[in-house]
């Protein structure tokens, strides 16, 4: 039989979606209201259709999995429990494989925004919009892991006892200099939900006053990231149920927005990385596939509303790497189900005293606001790890931001130049599992995203609308 | 509404923001908002809009071609700028009100653009300089008869002294467990919105009852001090020692708050060289110079302690400050007589007082609310007990002018308290409700003002109420806030009228920041606390460039 005719035909149709498509979009950008709402009723299905599946699948569930996968996980539910800690593995954190779902979520807990390890850095941030509208500031954050320097000490705290302490010195832009926070992070229970004890100065007031914590779900004003999405959920709070396994090979991405970031060293050693040599685990990561991808397992889990009873994220969908189970990709979905939130990240090796590659710490991350069409960045830069002295730990007190002092001058110069610089929006990975993760967009948000794949850069509306 | 439609509707508004807005008028701008939003962003001027913004959001002169470059050039030297600009503008006509000759529309008009300048020696050791250059536009545009305050003192048309221009100028120490701080600075202690245990220095009140916290940054009038901190664990002990003194600064004859329920009027305030500059009253006595605390001596200097502990969940602190009264006691120290009758001297002298006070504030969460299931809420309280503060007795006063004795003051202990309750709302919806308390113990009818007092009663009760949102449409750089001042008091009076502010400010960048205020005054009568401003309603418009 000769198919030839179905390939021609595919080819066109894939010509009319490459480029016939955004040019019907500018038309309608530039036509009455009128046009645009009918165009924002029909196009959702081509729009949709845009967004191509990978050339291969690079997916399967649970049944599909190899022998490795068989014998790396341990599908039971129904592990044993800690005597004393009912709601927890009876084995103890790190675990050994095979490993359950839930176990797999904890080790993914290791791996939360902010290292788990005592240490100083400069977090380069920013928001942009749809628009264009771009914000970025720079923080220099200050870590007291108290105790072990994994997740370990926060899993086995007693319920409100504090495991962390940071202090967010603002530095950038002027209208930030000198505000400071400082968090007391604290061990969540049933009868303690209050995960954080939140302090803050603002120069304008010269005031330390203590701060209700933020709601954990809620995105933080002018951002797209919760306070959920840099302390991480605490696994108890979870169910977890692993859905299969998938290769990612790209989570932040630069196909043309920038060709190098300035980066520090821990003694303020400024020198340019190549975007094309960022890999999402680094570049000592052992684990990569022969083509660059890097094998991952894929989690959902569900809000237990014994702990979270009105806690307005339906799930959570986790891409963990498959040996060190660092979360490379997190989606959240509303409480519609609803995609709300696309985290991805890159991750570097930065304490490579740790084993079993604990010492993995977020360089750069995405925080993708679905519905909002909301993309925010966050870039560690001069990590400098530190056994904080006698006389370091009196920093990290409420008080102590009263006297406007930056005693760790961290700096950054990593911040992106211009709007068409900035962090593309993650992709979608339409098409993936897809009983478990409904991937829909608005059809503006659609265009946007195939605009933006086709240029290599973000596109803003005017740019899109001119022919 | 098509499902695509309800979906941008709801995308523009903010997620659950129909669910969990309760105040009607912030869910009808928000709504106003974005449908103008979703129109304009849907045409090519919209488009252009947007470009315009992508241009501002990277737009910083200042800091491109002059604080950067300074600070490449210059290794330890940190340099900083802001812009402002605030005008308020009243609602209501020409008119005299009280003893006011009111023919000005303007309440402010005035730029301030602030330099700051630090060097560091070494990573311990700073030097600090703010300085302040302020220009009030209104007293040369109105040309108006009512405003005439730079008669009395030029600061409040613009700063041209040193003790002005150069606001703070300070070297600093710092070791982890050490701070010193010498040289003009300000302090402002507490936790709370208004002052309580804020008293460290004295304050700028041109904008009398429409000076607001968010305001004390630039009207605090900073002194020369030693400022030590020693932090042990937990708990931090902060010394200072004032051998420096300022009065506080009151809107007097002429500036555009001064209050109408001030004699004589205008028309004869205006030329009097001796009203004007405190050499007499309105009544035709004669002020004799006013007894001020001298640098030199050192029994005349003021000095403060604060201990602050945290723990846990809880933070608390004590404060005691041996200090001197802002404002004059205006005591009688003889009698004379003249062709129009009996007169007093007076002879105004700063007294000595005795502040204690004490803050703390606590923090949980509420679960099983209603609704809404969580509710994160901050608790603060706030008070400070003054001993021996002095009001000018008008009982005693009128004694001393029929031929009696005595001073005309008399000494009474006051306190001056709050609680505040801070709730965090879905959708960053916060409310504040903080319930103030004045007192003055042992209070007469006859007494005047004093500090930490009540306003001409016994006790005023100021059950605060603020709230704030920022609309997720605009992704938050629109926020809207609203405060509600009613001042409630006894045993005489019952109602002094209430102020009522509602804020928009708008991120037009990173750099530039605006605000649209609206401030009314209602209720109460001609001579109550707000009463007596019930035709000051005013639109203001603030803008600000920081680089």
């Amino acid at each position: 039989m000769n198919f030839n005719w179905f390939l021609a035909l595919i080819t066109q149709c894939s010509s009319f979606i490459r480029d016939t498509l955004p040019k019907c979009f500018a038309t309608l950008r530039r036509a009455p209201a009128g046009c645009v709402l009918l165009g924002m009723i029909v196009l959702p299905t081509l729009a949709n259709s845009e967004i191509k599946p990978p050339s291969e699948q690079t997916w399967h569930g649970v049944e599909q999995f190899t022998d490795w996968e068989k014998k790396r996980v341990d599908l039971r539910t129904d592990t044993p429990r800690n005597a004393q800690i009912p709601y927890q593995p009876a084995e103890p954190f790190p675990f050994t494989a095979p490993f359950t779902a839930e176990e797999m979520g904890y080790r993914a807990f290791n791996f939360t925004h902010m290292a788990r390890w005592s240490h100083v850095m400069a977090d380069a941030h920013g928001t942009i919009t749809k628009d264009g509208y771009l914000t970025q500031g720079v923080v220099v954050i200050m870590v007291d892991q108290m105790q072990s320097p994994n997740a370990q000490s926060q899993i086995l705290s007693e319920p409100g006892a504090p495991y962390s302490r940071m202090m967010l010195y603002y530095t950038y832009p002027p209208k930030s200099d000198g505000s400071q926070q400082m968090w007391i992070l604290r061990r969540s229970g049933l009868e303690k939900p209050a995960k954080l004890d939140y302090f803050a100065y603002t120069p304008s007031l010269r005031r330390v006053r203590r701060q209700p914590p933020p709601r954990r779900e809620t995105p933080l004003p002018g951002l797209a990231q919760s306070f959920d999405d840099i302390l991480g959920v605490e696994p108890w709070e979870l169910d977890w149920r692993l859905i299969g396994a998938d290769t990612l090979y790209e989570t932040v991405r630069f196909p043309g927005n920038r060709k190098n970031i300035t980066l520090a060293e821990p003694n303020g050693k400024f020198y340019d990385t190549p975007t094309d040599s960022i890999k999402p685990m680094g570049k000592r990561y052992p684990f990569y596939q022969k083509d660059g991808g890097v094998n991952c397992f894929v989690i959902v889990t569900t809000p237990d509303r014994k702990w979270l009873p009105e806690y307005k994220v339906s799930k959570i969908v986790y891409w963990l790497d498959q040996y060190y189970f660092y979360p490379l990709r997190i989606e959240r979905y509303d409480e519609e189900g609803k995609l709300k939130m696309i985290e991805v990240r890159t991750a570097t090796n930065e304490n490579r005293s740790l084993p079993d590659g604990q010492g993995y710490a977020s360089s750069i991350s995405i925080y993708y606001d679905v519905e909002r069409d909301l993309i925010a960045y966050s870039l560690h830069d001069a990590h400098f790890m530190r056994e904080w002295t006698e006389d370091d730990l009196m920093h990290f007190t409420p008080d102590f931001m009263r006297r406007r002092w930056l005693k760790y001058p961290q700096k950054s110069q990593s911040m992106v130049k211009s709007p068409e610089e900035y962090y593309l929006r993650p992709s979608l990975l339409e098409g993936r599992f897809p009983n478990d993760r409904p991937v829909s967009v608005s059809p503006a948000v659609a265009a946007r995203i195939v605009a933006q794949d086709k240029a290599g850069h973000l596109v803003f509306d005017n740019v899109a609308a001119r022919p | 509404m098509s499902e695509v439609g309800r979906k941008r509707s709801e995308y523009l508004s903010g997620p659950g923001s129909y669910m969990t807005l309760q105040n009607p008028s912030f869910k009808t701008i928000s709504t106003l908002f974005a449908v103008f939003y979703f129109v304009f962003s849907n045409t090519a001027t919209g488009q252009e809009f947007a470009s315009f913004e992508r241009s501002m959001a990277t737009f910083d002169p200042g800091g491109r071609y002059l604080t950067q470059p300074i600070e490449r050039f210059v290794p330890g030297l940190g340099v900083d700028g802001t812009l402002m600009y605030w005008s308020d503008y009243l609602l209501s006509g020409d008119n005299d009100i009280g003893f006011r000759d009111r023919d000005y529309r303007s309440l402010q008009m005035q730029g301030l653009f602030e330099a700051g300048i630090y060097y560091h020696f070494s990573p311990n050791v700073e030097l600090t300089s703010i300085n302040h250059f302020l220009y009030d536009m209104v007293y040369d545009t109105e040309d108006a008869d009512g405003l005439y305050a730079y008669k009395v003192d030029d600061s409040f048309r613009k700063y041209n002294t040193f003790s002005r221009v150069s606001r703070e100028l300070y070297l600093s120490y710092r070791t982890s467990k050490l701070d010193v701080v010498l040289g003009k600075q300000q302090i402002a202690w507490g936790k709370m919105d208004g002052q309580f245990i804020d008293v460290i220095n004295s304050m700028d009140f041109r904008e009398s009852v429409q000076l607001e916290s968010s305001d004390y940054e630039i009207r605090r009038l900073p002194l020369w001090m030693a400022n030590l901190t020693y932090y042990f664990d937990d708990i931090s002990l902060n010394l200072l020692w004032i051998p420096d003194f300022e009065a506080n600064l009151r809107p007097t004859y002429g500036a555009p708050w001064s209050s109408p329920l001030l004699p004589p009027d205008d028309a004869n305030a205006r030329h009097n060289d001796a009203l004007l500059h405190d050499r007499t009253n309105a009544a035709g006595d004669t002020v004799l110079s006013t007894k001020r605390p001298d640098w030199d001596h050192l029994g005349d200097h003021q000095i403060a302690a604060r201990l602050d502990i945290t723990n846990g969940p809880l933070t608390w602190g004590l404060v005691y400050y041996y200090a001197w009264e802002r404002a004059p006691v205006r005591f009688i120290t003889g009698r004379f007589s003249d062709t129009d009758g009996d007169h007093l001297i007076i002879t105004p002298s700063h007294e000595r007082l005795h502040h204690f006070g004490a803050t703390s504030d606590y923090a949980w969460v509420a679960k099983g609310v209603p609704v809404i299931g969580t509710l994160p809420i901050v608790f603060r309280a706030e008070a400070l007990y003054t001993k021996d503060a002095h009001f000018t007795d008008y009982n005693s006063r009128a004694i001393v002018r029929a031929g009696g004795s005595g001073d005309g003051v008399s000494e009474h202990d006051t306190l001056r308290a709050a609680l505040a309750f801070e709730f965090a709302f879905p959708s960053n919806l916060s409310v504040i409700f903080q319930p103030s308390l004045y007192y003055t113990f042992d209070w007469d009818e006859g007494l005047g003002t004093g500090f930490g007092g009540a306003y001409g009663e016994e006790w005023n009760f100021a059950p605060v109420v603020f709230v704030s949102r920022p609309v997720q449409s605009t992704r938050d750089r629109l926020k809207l806030s609203m405060t509600f001042t009613p001042i409630l008091s006894g045993s005489n009076r019952d109602y002094q009228g209430a102020k009522t502010k509602l804020i928009a400010s708008y991120e037009i960048s990173s750099f530039v920041n605006g605000s649209l205020i609206y401030t009314g005054y209602s209720g109460g009568s001609d001579s109550d606390l707000y009463g007596q401003y019930n035709k000051y309603d005013n639109i203001g418009i603030e803008l600000k460039y920081e680089f």
